[in-house]
């Protein structure tokens, strides 16, 4: 672990955190924000996914089990063309949920990106992101 | 003339003529006598009396045989029907002289008679038994139904109204399938386990798992287990019983859910997220001005966190294997570069623990085909191992080579306590760990048995050689990607499913 370096501006910088457990939004927003991002934080599904649909985001970090609507269903709702005809954002899968095994591929397989949370630390979460402009 | 005066005018004329033969004896004999022998008229009457006497005893012993017989076989008959008591033969009616049509007429009517006693006896006891099964089939707890050999529901019991929630007659008579919106899990329907049954069996049996029914007017469905009991001879038509096993509650919520591990570890979860966070944020912080000792003490409690995180997943996969869930997506990977990153993360808790981890990779190793998640499990949990037992030792060692068998090899091998040769044969059991060593060492004993389940879902081996006070070498292998895409008959980029327990049916490439 050592100490953060500043880094480069990133290309793609504007974040939505939909993520209902304050203290780790909080964690991932002041490691985000430090490395140059910009981060939206929503704790409730249905407003995290209208704001993700707004499609101003570069980075979608999506929580699976949040309140008011699950987080596969914001996923297949930001995948589906017909739902989401604009959408940009690389989808970044973070949970501490554990799914079945195939239910995983098969979320694996719609987004991104796919982080146990417990896992990474928010440095690490920064260098993921990071690797996602290459 | 009926029977019976016929049979009284026989005994009318019998009499008559019996008598008359008497009469005519008696005197023809005393007047032959009072003729021949010239007695006296007191000696002739006297010898008269006697042989009138002895004739009317032999006349009234007649008389009665022939009137009584009649009777004695009516009798017989009668013995001979009755349920209870000693069997009697059937009376000989064409023996008797006097009055056979009339015993005969009487015999049939009492042989007639006894045969309709006899039916209805035996419809009553009918009656009983259907009355016995109607409301067996009736209060049987479960829902019932049965079919006939069109598929036509031709019995539905009440708790099977109650359960289906629509009116009777909107099933019995119906067609099963256009009654009741069934659907199963898989190919193997009642529909087509019927078809096969009424071509190869006589009677079969089977039941689904898991089958869903929609019923009208309601948003869920039911879920329930079904038995089913096929029998083409049934006399009465009854081809196919069909029993089910609501199970919707249950089902429902494995639907939805989550199980009791999956969700603790969501709740262990959240907390440890958070404490590596903030670890890492005081790291950020505090560390440059922090002195050497809480410098240290901060990259324990940060290993501690790992650590915590890794067993966390441990009691993940051990349920997933349990449960025959955990699924291995195998992936063409570079095993040095899986190695490289499990090393790495392990570095911190090794670190702490003042040991070095010397890697050596072989520079030709094929491409292998591992899921990478839980292949890092097996390393991590066998270099987490290593570290722990190395106790004062300094260095733990990692190689990976291409063995004779064309597989690729990998040992981690510390030089520590060792194992005692008794507990080496249990080692890769659930829980199993060396009694004396427990008290030095931390950890559940689950991580040897998970390791040995995920590499041999993989299609590897996995042993171990040990000397106390030497240290132990586990050494496991993985399949080049080259041969498991030739298991698998093909060459697919797109990786392999498999499970812990064999391949991964549903996976096109494994159907027949």
């Amino acid at each position: 672990m050592e100490p953060t370096t500043p880094t480069p501006q990133p290309r793609l910088k504007k974040v939505l955190c939909i993520e209902d457990e304050h203290f780790i939004s909080e964690l991932y927003t002041r490691a985000l924000t430090r490395a140059g991002y910009e981060v939206d934080v929503q704790l409730d599904g249905q407003k995290g996914l209208a704001a993700a649909q707004t499609d101003v985001y570069d980075i979608i970090l999506l929580d699976l089990m949040v309140p008011s609507i699950t987080g596969i269903e914001i996923l297949r709702t930001l995948r589906d063309p017909r739902e989401t005809p604009k959408m940009h954002a690389r989808i970044i899968i973070t949970t501490n949920l554990e799914q079945r095994d195939d239910v995983r591929a098969d979320i694996e397989h719609q987004a991104d990106g796919y982080l146990v949370k417990a896992e990474i630390t928010p440095h690490q979460l920064v260098e993921f992101l990071g690797r996602l402009e290459s | 003339m009926d029977f019976f005066s016929k049979y009284r005018s026989q005994i009318h004329t019998k009499t008559m003529l019996l008598m008359l033969v008497l009469q005519v004896f008696v005197v023809g004999s005393g007047w032959l006598l009072y003729l021949t022998n010239r007695t006296d008229m007191m000696q002739t009457l006297a010898a008269m009396s006697v042989l009138a006497l002895c004739g009317t005893i032999l006349f009234a012993r007649l008389v009665t045989h022939t009137a009584t017989e009649p009777i004695h076989m009516v009798w017989q008959a009668i013995q001979h029907i009755a349920p209870h008591g000693e069997a009697q033969p059937a009376p000989k009616v064409e023996s008797l002289g006097a009055g056979q049509e009339l015993v005969s007429n009487l015999v049939n009517h009492i042989y007639q008679m006894a045969s309709v006693v006899d039916d209805i006896e035996r419809t009553n006891a009918k009656k009983i038994q259907d009355i016995h099964t109607n409301f067996v089939a009736n209060t049987l707890p479960l829902p019932f139904l049965v079919l006939d050999k069109s598929d036509t529901i031709v019995y539905v019991n009440e708790a099977a109204v109650s359960y289906f929630a629509v009116p009777l007659d909107e099933l019995e008579g119906k067609n099963v399938y256009t009654a009741l919106d069934l659907s199963f899990s898989d190919d193997q329907t009642l529909a087509s386990w019927l078809k096969e049954a009424r071509v190869s069996s006589v009677t079969s049996r089977s039941k689904w798992e898991r089958v869903r029914i929609g019923l009208p007017g309601q948003k869920d469905t039911r879920q329930f287990d079904l038995a089913a009991h096929y029998n083409k001879a049934n006399p009465m038509g009854y081809e196919t019983m069909l029993v089910l096993f609501d199970h919707t509650e249950v089902y429902s919520q494995d639907d939805q859910a989550m199980s009791f591990v999956a969700l603790s570890v969501h709740e262990l979860r959240t907390p440890l997220t958070l404490l590596r966070g903030y670890i890492e944020v005081f790291d950020e912080e505090l560390g440059p001005n922090l002195n050497g000792e809480l410098k240290d003490f901060m990259k324990k409690m940060d290993a501690s966190a790992q650590q915590l995180a890794a067993f966390v997943d441990n009691i993940l996969n051990v349920a997933k294997i349990e449960d025959n869930q955990l699924t291995l997506q195998l992936h063409e990977e570079k095993w040095e570069d899986v190695l490289r990153t499990v090393v790495n993360d392990l570095r911190l808790r090794a670190g702490v623990r003042g040991v070095t981890i010397k890697a050596t990779v072989a520079r030709d190793l094929p491409t292998v085909g591992v899921d990478r998640y839980s292949i890092y499990e097996v390393v991590a949990n066998l270099l987490d191992n290593a570290i722990k037992y190395a106790k004062g030792t300094k260095e733990v060692h990692l190689n990976a080579v291409l063995n004779k068998d064309g597989v690729v090899e990998t040992s981690i091998k510390d030089f520590g306590l060792g194992i005692d040769a008794t507990i080496l044969p249990h080692i890769f059991d659930k829980f199993y760990r060396n009694h004396r060593n427990r008290a030095q060492i931390g950890g559940t004993g689950l991580g040897l048995y998970l390791s040995r389940a995920i590499v041999l879902a993989h299609g590897g081996q996995i042993s171990v050689s040990s000397k106390v006070n030497e240290g132990s070498t586990f050494t496991f292998t993985v399949l080049p990607y080259s041969k498991l895409a030739e298991q698998g008959k093909t060459g697919d980029t797109n990786g392999i499913s498999r499970g812990a327990h064999g391949w991964i049916k549903n996976h096109s490439m494994y159907r027949e």
